[in-house]
């Protein structure tokens, strides 16, 4: 039990349609670049475009995840997330053109976790879409995350102020950047 | 009417630079090393987590008006 097989969990989710795409958001998916915080959750982004069960109303159910992963005997919740193989897993659907952007782009990878176990593949949202996100959001620990992000260089300037830009988080930048204290590294690279 | 000598603080700056260090090593593992090491962590936390946890709950059970610590 561990995240090995949490992952080996969504995976067959894909690949049995119950899910179109996945990939790692939040505090676990910041381990892939920054410093590891103690967390309870694994946030996962899912889109269910390509899926027979894909809404039309505009209204999003989880409903169909949480039937097929009841019948594989996960129903324990921990908040807001279902326990899988012992994370508590938060299915976060697509819900705008960030969260759509930063799973089309997210990052393939395989890791190994424990050396006498198999590697799993997965996906990891970009930083750019961390920072991003975490700035949308934007609860004091989000921000502590940013900044970590920002110290620890994990983050390419660029690439980053161009996602801000063109998802219209340019205030909450600025506002960010005046609440930690540090010069706007966007400034330069925003349009007029 | 007493002078009171200024204190005298240890020079922390090493150790403080050696856990900046600590922080940039584990900054740079593997995405899977650093998910083992959570995991062990979460782990080690576990006892910590039921007693906050059975804290919280008797709190609860006490209502508004009981002794808080």
């Amino acid at each position: 039990m561990g995240m090995k097989q949490t992952l080996d969990v969504l995976n067959r989710m894909e690949v049995e349609g119950v899910i179109d795409r996945y990939a790692i958001g939040g505090a676990v998916g910041a381990y892939n670049y920054i410093e590891p915080a103690v967390t309870e959750d694994l946030d996962i982004l899912v889109s269910f475009e390509s899926s027979p069960a894909a809404p039309r109303t505009g209204l999003i159910t989880l409903e169909p995840i949480l039937t097929y992963l009841r019948q594989k005997g996960y129903s324990e919740f921990q908040k807001e997330g279902l326990i899988i193989e012992g994370w508590a897993v938060q299915f976060l659907p697509v819900a705008n053109d960030l969260d759509a952007e930063a799973l089309a782009q997210a990052e393939d990878v395989e890791i190994r976790i424990n050396p006498k176990e198999d590697p799993v593949k997965t996906r990891v949202l970009r930083p750019e879409h961390l920072v991003a996100t975490a700035l949308r959001v934007g609860r004091p620990k989000d921000l502590i995350r940013i900044t970590q992000f920002l110290e620890g260089q994990a983050v390419d300037i660029r690439p980053l102020c161009d996602v801000i830009e063109r998802h219209h988080l340019k205030d909450a930048w600025r506002a960010f950047c005046r609440r930690a204290g540090i010069t706007d590294p966007c400034e330069l690279h925003f349009k007029p | 009417m007493s002078h009171r000598k200024p204190a005298a603080y240890p020079d922390v700056s090493d150790i403080l630079a050696r856990k900046a260090e600590g922080r940039r090593e584990i900054a740079g593992r593997s995405f899977g090393e650093k998910i083992a090491m959570v995991e062990k962590l979460r782990e080690r936390l576990a006892p910590l987590k039921r007693a906050r946890e059975q804290r919280r709950e008797s709190e609860r059970s006490r209502g508004p008006s009981g002794p808080r610590r």
